[in-house]
C-alpha cells in the first residue's frame, strides 16, 4: 500500500512499531508505563460481594500517585478492581463499561457480571497478555452475588474470595487464615480492610490508604478511603521561598486584552431592532 | 508423549500444569482431573474446575494455558449449542472432539492446549478423545493428560482393564489422579470427577484432605529410626557450661 | 512462530549473580562544628521487606561514623573489616584513627577488591583533627572526595537536590547585599535531615519504617544546646573529653 488512507481503522494504530523496533535495537530503553503494583482483593459475604483496592501507583521504585482509585465502575451493580499497567486497567474497564451500557440499553435488562466477565476475557485473549490488566471483577445480578479473577492473557477464575496483583500473596494470606462462609457485611468488610493492609504494609508495590465497595442487591457503596493508615507527618520547617530567590533575565509584561477601535464607514447602522 | 512444553508458555501465563484422565466404560464414561491452577509457583486457584461442559453429555478436560483452554472451550460450546438448535439433535462426541481438533490444529503456533473430550452419545455410547498439543485427533479407551500424567503411563498400562463397570472405573481414575499429584509439584488440590451417562451426568469430589494414599516412606523412615532406638541410647549432646 | 523457536532451541546461561541491592537511603552533612550521618533503616529485595530494622549507620570512633548503603550483606561485612582496621591502628598508636586517615583507608580497601568490588556506597562522617565537621563520600570502588553534604542510595536522586538548594542554597539568590551562610547550624541541619527522609518516605517505595540520625560534636561545641531537649535522642560516646557521639531514632512510615 503507498497510499496513506485517510481512513484510519477501529483499534490499536501500530504506525510506529518498525520505527521503535528499530529504535529500541539501537539501545534506545522502552518508556516505562505506570504500574499499579497493586494489591486488589474481593470477598464474597451473606448478601453480596466486598472489593478492596490500595491507592498506590508506581513507576519502577518512584511513587507515581499516593492516592490513585482501582475500583472502576463497570455498571451500577458491578465493579472491578485493577492491577498491572495503569493505562490497560483504566482503559479495558472503560471500554468494557461502555458496552455494558449498550448491551443494557440494546437488551432491556440489567447486565449480569459474567456478561463483563466474557467481554473482559475475549478481548485480554485477543491480545495475547499485550493488554497487562489483571482484574478482580465483581457484582451482584439476577443470579446472585458473583466474583471473578481475569488474568492479562484472558483466563478467568470464578472464588469465592480472590486477590490480585504484587501484594496479592500477602493479601491472601488473611483470606486463607480468615475468611468463612456466610460472613456478615460488616465482618467481611474488615476482612477485606485487613487483606489490603496486609499488602500496604508487606508488599512495597502497595501502599498508602484503603479502598472498599459493598456491592447488594439493594445497592453498591463506594468507600473511598475507608482507611487512612499513611497520614504525612507534619514536616519540621516550611520551604517558603523569599520574594526575590529566583533569578530572572529580563522581564516582559504583555497586554493579553486586545484593545479594538472600531470606526465606522459610512452607511448606516446594522438594525438590530 | 503428550509432556507439557513449559517453554511454549509466555512469561506470567497462568498455566494448568495438570492431571486430567478420561476413562470410558459399559455404560459411559468417567473423566477426572486435579485442581491447581499455577502462576510460577504461586497457586493462582486450589479449587480448579477443569471438567467443562460443552454439551448435555459431553465435556472436556483442559490442560496447558489456562487462557487458550478456556477460549477453545468456549468456542465449541457454543457451536455445538447453535448446530444443536440447527439440525435438531445433539450433536455426538466425534464432532465435538473435531471442532476441538480443527482449532487446536490450525492455531497450533498460538496454542498450548492439551485437551481430552469425552462423553456419550446415542450413534457410539461413550467414547474419549485426545486431542495433545500438536493438535491431534485419537480416539482411545482410555487418555490421560497433563504433566502429572508422565507419572502414571505405567500405572495405567499396569492397571486398566476393559470391561468395568462404574464403580471400578470411578475408583481407576480416582488412584491414577491421586498418584499423580503426589508426584508433581504442578499438579494437586482436590480430585474432580464426573460420571457421564445416557441418563445424567453425576459429579463427584475427593478433598484434599481425603485422597487415596499410597507408599509415602513412613515405614521406612519408621523403622530405621525403631531400629537405632532400641539398640543405642540417646545421649544429650556435651555442652560446656 | 520462528521467534518461539528460537527461545527453544537455544542455549540458555544460568548464571549465578553475587550482588543483590537493598535499597535504603543514607545521607550526610558537614556543620562548622559537627557532621550529621543518617539512614532509614529498611532492608528490602525486590518488592518484600526483609526487616524494618537493620542499621545502615555505624559508629566507628568518637570522631567518625560510617553510612554504608548498597548491597547489605558487603555493606556489614566492610564496616565490620574497618573497625578491625581501626582496632589493629588502636592498638599499634594508643589513639583513634583520625577521621582523614580513615578515610584514605577505606579508599585503599575499596580498591584493594578493584575486580570484585564491595557493592556499597559509603559516607563517612565526623570531626577532622582541626575541629571541624567533615563528610566525606566514596563510590565502590574507592574514588572520594571531602564535601559538605551527600546522599546517596535508593532516594539519592530526590534527596540531593534537595541538599544542594537547602544547604548549598543552589538556583537561590541571595537578598540584596547579603550573603548565604558558608555552614548552617545544628538546629537548621537537623529539621533539613528529617524532612528529606520524610518526603523519600512518601515517594520511594524502598525508603521507610525507622530513621537513625548520629550526630557527632567536636568538644566545646556550642550546637550540643540544641541536642539536648531533642525527642528520642540518647548519647552513645565512647570516651570522655573530647568529640561527642549522639543517636537520634525516629519512626518512618511502614507502607
Amino acid at each position: 500500500m503507498n497510499s496513506s488512507s485517510i481512513y484510519r481503522p477501529a483499534g490499536f494504530d501500530f504506525s510506529n512499531e518498525i520505527r521503535n523496533n528499530f529504535l529500541h535495537e539501537k539501545g534506545l530503553p522502552l518508556p516505562g508505563a505506570t504500574s499499579t503494583g497493586t494489591t486488589i482483593v474481593g470477598c464474597l459475604f451473606k448478601d453480596g460481594i466486598v472489593l478492596g483496592a490500595d491507592t498506590r501507583a508506581t513507576e519502577g521504585p518512584i511513587v507515581a500517585d499516593k492516592n490513585c482509585e482501582k475500583i472502576h465502575y463497570i455498571t451500577e451493580s458491578i465493579r472491578c478492581c485493577g492491577a498491572g499497567t495503569a493505562a490497560d486497567t483504566e482503559f479495558t474497564t472503560a471500554l468494557i463499561s461502555s458496552n455494558m451500557e449498550m448491551h443494557a440499553l440494546q437488551t432491556g435488562r440489567k447486565p449480569r457480571v459474567v456478561t463483563a466477565m466474557t467481554m473482559l476475557k475475549q478481548m485480554l485473549h485477543r491480545y495475547q497478555g499485550h493488554i497487562g490488566a489483571a482484574l478482580v471483577l465483581g457484582g451482584v445480578d439476577i443470579t446472585g452475588p458473583q466474583l471473578f479473577t481475569i488474568h492479562p492473557h484472558g483466563s478467568t477464575d470464578k472464588l469465592p474470595y480472590v486477590t490480585m496483583g504484587s501484594g496479592s500473596l500477602a493479601a491472601m494470606a488473611m483470606f486463607e487464615s480468615s475468611w468463612k462462609p456466610n460472613m456478615e457485611r460488616e465482618e467481611a468488610l474488615t476482612l477485606v480492610k485487613a487483606a489490603i493492609a496486609a499488602g500496604i504494609f508487606n508488599d512495597l508495590g502497595s501502599g498508602s490508604n484503603v479502598d472498599a465497595c459493598i456491592i447488594t442487591a439493594t445497592g453498591t457503596e463506594m468507600l473511598r478511603n475507608v482507611e487512612m493508615p499513611n497520614q504525612r507527618v507534619q514536616k519540621e520547617r516550611d520551604y517558603k521561598f523569599r520574594r526575590g530567590t529566583t533569578a530572572w533575565r529580563k522581564e516582559d509584561i504583555r497586554q493579553l486584552i486586545v484593545q479594538e477601535h472600531t470606526k465606522p464607514v459610512g452607511g448606516d447602522e446594522m438594525d438590530t431592532s | 508423549m503428550e509432556r507439557i512444553d513449559f517453554d511454549r508458555l509466555k512469561t506470567g501465563e497462568v498455566n494448568l500444569g495438570t492431571s486430567i484422565m478420561a476413562v470410558q466404560f459399559k455404560d459411559g464414561v468417567v473423566i477426572g482431573a486435579d485442581s491447581r491452577t499455577t502462576t510460577g509457583s504461586y497457586i493462582a486457584n486450589r479449587v480448579t474446575d477443569k471438567l467443562t461442559h460443552v454439551h448435555d453429555r459431553i465435556y472436556c478436560c483442559r490442560s496447558g494455558s489456562a487462557a487458550d483452554t478456556q477460549a477453545v472451550a468456549d468456542i465449541v460450546h457454543r457451536f455445538l449449542q447453535s448446530e444443536a438448535q440447527e439440525r435438531e439433535e445433539t450433536p455426538t462426541v466425534h464432532i465435538a472432539a473435531s471442532v476441538f481438533q480443527k482449532i487446536c490444529y490450525g492455531n497450533k503456533d498460538a496454542l498450548s492446549a492439551g485437551i481430552i473430550v469425552a462423553g456419550w452419545d446415542k450413534d457410539v455410547g461413550p467414547s474419549v478423545y485426545n486431542i495433545p498439543l500438536g493438535g491431534g485427533l485419537f480416539r482411545q479407551p482410555w487418555a490421560i493428560g497433563g504433566s502429572g500424567s508422565t507419572y502414571v503411563y505405567g500405572y495405567c498400562d499396569a492397571t486398566f482393564k476393559d470391561g468395568w463397570g462404574r464403580d471400578e472405573t470411578v475408583e481407576f481414575v480416582k488412584n491414577t489422579l491421586a498418584l499423580a499429584m503426589s508426584r508433581d509439584g504442578s499438579s494437586g488440590g482436590v480430585i474432580r470427577m464426573c460420571v457421564i451417562t445416557e441418563d445424567s451426568v453425576q459429579r463427584l469430589f475427593v478433598p484434599g484432605n481425603e485422597l487415596p494414599r499410597f507408599w509415602e516412606g513412613q515405614e521406612v523412615l519408621g523403622a530405621a529410626s525403631k531400629k537405632i532406638g532400641s539398640d543405642v541410647e540417646v545421649v544429650p549432646m556435651a555442652v560446656e557450661v | 512462530m520462528p521467534g518461539s523457536m528460537v527461545a527453544m532451541t537455544q542455549p540458555v546461561q544460568q548464571s549465578f549473580n553475587p550482588y543483590t541491592e537493598n535499597g535504603g537511603t543514607i545521607l550526610a552533612i558537614a556543620g562548622s562544628d559537627f557532621s550529621v550521618i543518617a539512614g532509614d533503616t529498611r532492608q528490602s529485595e525486590g518488592y518484600s521487606i526483609q526487616t524494618r530494622y537493620a542499621p545502615k549507620v555505624f559508629r566507628l570512633t568518637d570522631k567518625a561514623v560510617l553510612a554504608v548503603n548498597g548491597f547489605a550483606a558487603d555493606g556489614n561485612m566492610f564496616v565490620k573489616k574497618v573497625k578491625q582496621r581501626l582496632e589493629w591502628y588502636r592498638h599499634a598508636h594508643a589513639k583513634d584513627m583520625p577521621i582523614r586517615a580513615i578515610a584514605r583507608l577505606i579508599q585503599t580497601m575499596l580498591y584493594a577488591r578493584r575486580f570484585f568490588p564491595y557493592y556499597v556506597y559509603n559516607i563517612l562522617g565526623g570531626i577532622e583533627e582541626d575541629g571541624t565537621g567533615a563528610v566525606y563520600s566514596f563510590d565502590p570502588v574507592g574514588s572520594y572526595e571531602r564535601e559538605t553534604c551527600r546522599a546517596a542510595g535508593a532516594a539519592q536522586s530526590l534527596v540531593q537536590p534537595f541538599l544542594d538548594n537547602q544547604i548549598y542554597f543552589k538556583n537561590q539568590t541571595p537578598a540584596a547585599g547579603t550573603q548565604f551562610p558558608q555552614h548552617l547550624p545544628l538546629t537548621s541541619v537537623l529539621p533539613l535531615v528529617i524532612d528529606s527522609f520524610t518526603s523519600a518516605t512518601e515517594r520511594h517505595i524502598e525508603v521507610g519504617d525507622g530513621l537513625e540520625i548520629y550526630v557527632v560534636v567536636a568538644s566545646g561545641s556550642t550546637s550540643l544546646q540544641g541536642l539536648q531537649n531533642l525527642r528520642g535522642v540518647q548519647e552513645v560516646t565512647g570516651t570522655t573529653d573530647g568529640e561527642r557521639v549522639f543517636v537520634i531514632r525516629r519512626e518512618l512510615k511502614k507502607d
